[in-house]
């Protein structure tokens, strides 16, 4: 448990909460098929959201000192292979789902673990190329397999 | 028809070579689910949807419906049984629910006793499924048609009562699970609403008219939630599995375990049944009744049998109970039924009173093949324990990173979108860190799943009484429903107020 990430969220959620009240004020009234329009329930939501998280600011005052709990090692494997990841989806669509997964799971494999170069390959390339065959060609779906030139 | 027609049809659509093969693939990746730390069931179900989607595209909507369930039932019940192999061979849980059967299963692993503790598991496993199975099949039917007789306003309070018992039970601290709710449905009122047709916070963005999409948002939270976790706390590599050597249980072992096995059964039933209270509860609850009733308490955490036979069939029964509110009420009572039914709602089946008559081949299909899937898992349990609990030697530096692609693969297969992918990898993040602060995931996804019901639901209701909120409370089915909802939350309030420890629910 987390005080600092505790406030952080309790503002958080408290900020959200807000910003549904407030956008519910623009869903326009019309009650039509119903009694209550479609802004009376995220409304209500956001007030009770608002309610929780100031009531969670209060029981993170209450905490007593528990920080310096074990934090995690790997930040830099773990942002290798997130920010791939989300490179991955961006070229998914341009480049293709073989090429890209390839080089997504080959930079993955590596992060993880260096080393044994042609297991990481066999691997990786077996999945591509595997997933996608029997996606397209066996079961018929769509996926886009290799850059369009 | 009777009820016995209904099953014998649902026997004959279970019967089909492919929902054969479905249940069969459904309990053996179940089984590696278990086995696998680190992959719950709720990521396991999470992550198939979209390759048995793809597996079924060809199908009539209702056969692919009832084919896809069957796989993800299997899965759900699979994981039950996989997850006492890893607990009694290296006394790390593969999930929640068999935490308990560390106890006693390790130290009679360690006593050289792993296979008469592994096949007790299965046995007792498969006797609990039956159980389940037949309560399922008693209760089913009056419960529906109980249910037929509900309004809306009696249908909002009974789904506000399975919001309220899963936050009530869900985690350590009762602020955050509401939050967590809340927050689940307010992100379901994204995209066009329901009744009036009226576009609300989609900012004029095509992508999200139709809401956010549950199973992106599930997949992300679970099963790449847990991987982040994994790759930014790798822990230490697991230690030595322990040997199996003979697997058939002896006479003395199987008598000391029966009556555990029968108890273990109809108690993990009926916690089952029960919304909130799911799978790891019911093996906790029944690993403490054995305790009372055993005439040697002293022997449990030494290797008792009893403490291994109890829990793990316990568990097993209230997997299968858990499936009697989702499929008759249309309420799931905890995060993996939730998930269930967010796939039923994808095939546009939708679970409830009406589902036993609109879709008797969904419901009986998936109730007989259970009996099926149930045999098939001790058949290959029994014999290839040895070779599930290799699975959990597969390297994690391989592991994870497929995870994540499979996660691509089935988000985009049914999606098609970038979006969807941007969606699922902030869930992931989001995932990690919420878990990690001990705000529970399951309440979110439930209340996502639920929160367009209630709020149609609500809305009708108020329609019929002219805006008059009145009618929630004067209806006596209604008025119960609230009462025993406000009762879930607030009896573990008043419980911690006193300081008495309240059991929680981990995520099951």
């Amino acid at each position: 448990m987390s005080k600092t990430f505790d406030r952080f969220a309790s503002i958080t959620f408290l900020l959200v909460g807000l910003l549904f009240v407030i956008e519910s004020r623009s869903i326009s009234q019309s009650a039509y098929g119903s009694t209550v329009g479609p802004n009376i329930f995220p409304t209500a939501l956001g007030i009770i959201l608002i309610l929780l998280s100031i009531r969670l600011l209060f029981e993170t005052t209450k905490y007593k000192g528990q920080e310096g709990t074990k934090e995690p090692v790997q930040y830099v494997k773990f942002l290798i292979i997130f920010v791939s990841a989300a490179i991955y989806a961006a070229v998914l669509e341009p480049v293709g789902y073989v090429i890209s997964t390839f080089i997504f799971l080959l930079i993955a494999f590596q992060t993880m673990e260096r080393g044994k170069w042609i297991s990481t390959i066999i691997i990786a390339g077996a999945f591509s190329f595997g997933i996608y065959y029997f996606f397209s060609e066996f079961l018929g779906g769509s996926l886009p397999g290799f850059p369009e030139f | 028809m009777g009820t016995l027609d209904f099953l014998l049809n649902g026997f004959a659509v279970a019967f089909q070579w492919q929902n054969i093969l479905f249940a069969f693939v459904g309990v053996v990746i179940g089984t590696a689910v278990g086995v696998l730390p680190g992959i719950g069931p709720m990521s396991g179900v999470a992550l198939l949807i979209p390759i048995t989607s793809t597996l079924t595209s060809g199908m009539p909507v209702e056969a692919a419906a009832a084919s896809s369930i069957i796989l993800l039932a299997g899965v759900y019940y699979g994981a039950m049984y996989g997850g006492s192999t890893t607990s009694i061979l290296l006394n790390t849980p593969g999930e929640s629910s068999s935490v308990v059967t560390t106890l006693d299963g390790y130290q009679m692993a360690r006593q050289g006793r792993a296979g008469a503790a592994l096949s007790i598991a299965a046995i007792g496993s498969f006797f609990a499924g039956i159980v389940s199975l037949i309560g399922l099949v008693l209760l089913a039917e009056p419960l529906s048609r109980v249910a037929l007789k509900f309004g809306p306003a009696e249908y909002f309070a009974l789904m506000l009562l399975g919001l309220c018992a899963v936050s009530g039970l869900a985690g350590k601290s009762m602020t955050k699970t509401l939050i967590m709710t809340v927050s689940g449905l307010l992100l379901a009122t994204i995209g066009i609403d329901g009744v009036s047709g009226i576009a609300r916070f989609t900012y004029d963005l095509p992508i999200l008219y139709s809401g956010l999409e549950f199973l992106t948002i599930a997949v992300g939270l679970f099963a790449l939630g847990e991987v982040f976790k994994t790759i930014l706390e790798r822990d230490k590599e697991s230690g030595a599995i322990a040997k199996i050597d003979r697997i058939v249980p002896t006479k003395q072992d199987l008598k000391d375990s029966a009556v555990p096995i029968v108890r273990g059964s109809l108690l993990g039933f009926f916690i089952g049944v029960l919304p909130g209270a799911g799978a790891t509860l019911a093996s906790f609850f029944s690993y403490i009744a054995e305790k009372k009733f055993s005439k040697h308490p002293e022997k449990f955490g030494k290797g008792a049998i009893e403490g291994v036979a109890g829990p793990e069939s316990a568990n097993n029964a209230a997997s299968g109970g858990a499936l009697i509110p989702l499929l008759t009420l249309g309420i799931p009572g905890s995060g993996t039924t939730a998930i269930l039914m967010g796939a039923l709602i994808m095939y546009n089946v939708q679970p409830g009173p009406l589902l036993f008559n609109d879709h008797p081949e969904v419901a009986w299909g998936l109730i007989a093949s259970m009996f099926i899937g149930n045999l098939m898992l001790l058949v290959l349990n029994m014999p290839l324990v040895k070779v599930f609990a290799k699975i959990i030697q597969t390297p994690k530096k391989y592991l994870l990173p497929i995870i994540v692609a499979i996660s691509f693969f089935g988000v985009y297969a049914v999606q098609y979108t970038t979006f969807d992918l941007y969606l699922l990898l902030a869930c992931g993040l989001l995932g990690y860190l919420l878990a990690k602060n001990d705000y529970p995931l399951a309440p979110l996804v439930l209340a996502l799943v639920l929160g367009p019901m209630i709020e149609n639901n609500m809305r009708r209701a108020l329609t019929i009484s002219n805006g008059d909120f009145s009618i929630f409370l004067t209806r006596p089915l209604s008025l119960t429903f609230i009462i025993i909802a406000l009762a879930w939350l607030l009896i573990p309030l008043l419980m911690k107020f006193k300081g008495r420890t309240v059991v929680v629910n981990e995520e099951d």
